[in-house]
């Protein structure tokens, strides 16, 4: 979890006592975000109490698929639950935490569909599975075969990856296929990194802008799963083989398979916003990030919108929030170019 | 019967590809005769789900995970088993 500096038993006042309402919320919120129940108990309103208002607090549950492949599996946390000691059942649960504070800090939304929606994650499905994903309802983590892959719970950008699917499929609703499937693919690793770079109080210029670190296992020839920054260069192992993604329009590749290559086209929105980010400086979230969540939240992007359409909106987007001229609106602008997507 | 499985997609996006021929493998040749490629319902678009392209002898379907049971379950991963 992120240091926060504020100790346990002031924020405890603050939540109780503190005359500005908001304040009180947050104070609630990061009590419930980092400690267990027990604060949470002593906190808790009477029952027929309303909650504070603006306290939006995660409302998160991990269940177990105990190495079978049916969901969701049996609880193993719910919120407000103390620590398993599980690591991958903890992990999983303090992941979605940190996601949970990441869209309700910067972007002011509670949950993956903006209204308190319980996130819900199942761990240890199927046996070695190399895999993790959004089944359209909860997001689901295989423990990994530990010779490639290690377990999906590990990096909290996997975790932001895959609630971003989510958050995707309550706004955009982006059709996953062809390139609205590679921008949905892209949307979730923007996300994610975002969410793995504010954990870690990063600048753009700090970040690895890496999708999956610390999932391969040691020995395999790779940093990570994908690269924003550079796209291709991630992995090249002879189990693996190389990373296929490229970092421009001139690599975009034609394919049946993944739905239309979208794991792999993703490479090029994706450095889109490395791009963008960078040029702007900065916390990445906080302006470039911004662009990006009000483009894809807005309620005005088709779901089978391409590259070129989706580049469109996002130089929309910051002109109406910075202006025409300003240089955020030429960053998003020059980043497009910078992938071939627009000239 | 030449039969070839692609798996591709998953949150990796890593492409495993296996081949077996059931003239030479008897397990493969059971499967194979239980298998109906024409009842398999259309792949759902699931984020991060992996997906199966599955040949044999030329005639072709596209399974996602989620659909992935019975025989058909079995024959691709019996196939993706002889995957390099
Ligand atoms: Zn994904």
């Amino acid at each position: 979890m992120r240091c926060h500096i504020v100790p346990p038993h002031m924020l405890e006042r603050i939540a109780r006592n503190a005359d500005d309402p908001a304040l009180r919320a947050r104070a609630r919120r990061t009590l419930a975000l980092t400690s267990a129940h027990a604060t949470e108990r002593r906190l808790a309103a009477p029952a027929a109490a309303p909650a504070p208002s603006g306290a939006a607090v995660p409302n998160r549950m991990i269940a177990d698929a105990g190495h079978k492949e049916r969901l969701p599996g049996t609880t193993a946390r719910a919120e407000g639950a103390a620590a398993t000691g599980d690591t991958s059942c903890d992990q999983a649960y303090d992941w979605l935490g940190a996601t949970f504070e990441f869209y309700e800090t910067a972007y002011g939304r509670n949950s993956i569909d903006g209204a308190g929606l319980k996130m819900i994650s199942t761990v240890h499905y199927g046996e070695r599975y190399d895999n993790a994903f959004w089944n359209g309802e909860q997001m689901v983590y295989g423990d990994g075969d530990g010779t490639i892959f290690t377990d999906f719970t590990g990096p909290l950008d996997v975790t932001g990856h895959e609630l971003t699917h989510g958050v995707t499929q309550y706004t955009a609703n982006l059709d996953y296929s062809g390139q609205s499937g590679a921008l949905n693919e892209s949307l979730s690793d923007v996300f994610g990194s975002l969410i793995k770079q504010m954990h870690l109080g990063q600048t753009a210029d700090q970040a690895d802008w890496l999708i999956g670190q610390g999932l391969l296992a040691p020995g395999v020839n790779g940093v990570a799963l994908r690269s924003m920054k550079e796209p291709g260069t991630a992995y090249d192992d002879p189990q693996l083989g190389k990373d296929p993604q490229p970092a421009d329009m001139s690599g975009y590749v034609r394919t049946y398979e993944d739905n239309g290559g979208v794991h792999i086209n993703s490479g090029i929105p994706n450095r889109a916003f490395y791009l963008a980010a960078v040029a702007i400086g900065g916390h990445a979230w906080e302006k470039a990030g911004r662009v990006w969540y009000e483009t894809l939240t807005g309620g005005s992007l088709a779901s089978a919108v391409d590259f070129v359409g989706f580049a469109a909106a996002t130089v929309q987007t910051a002109t109406r929030l910075y202006g025409a001229d300003s240089a955020e609106t030429t960053a998003v602008a020059d980043a497009w170019k910078g992938v071939g997507v627009s000239q | 019967m030449k039969v070839t499985v692609v798996r591709s997609g998953g949150f990796a996006g890593i492409r495993r590809r296996g081949e077996a021929d059931s003239a030479s493998d008897p397990m493969l040749a059971r499967l194979v005769g239980r298998v109906d490629l024409g009842s398999v319902p259309p792949p759902g678009r699931i984020p991060d789900q992996f997906v199966y392209d599955i040949d044999i002898d030329g005639r072709r379907t596209t399974v996602g995970e989620a659909q992935l049971n019975g025989p058909l379950r079995e024959l691709v991963h019996h196939v993706l088993g002889h995957a390099e």
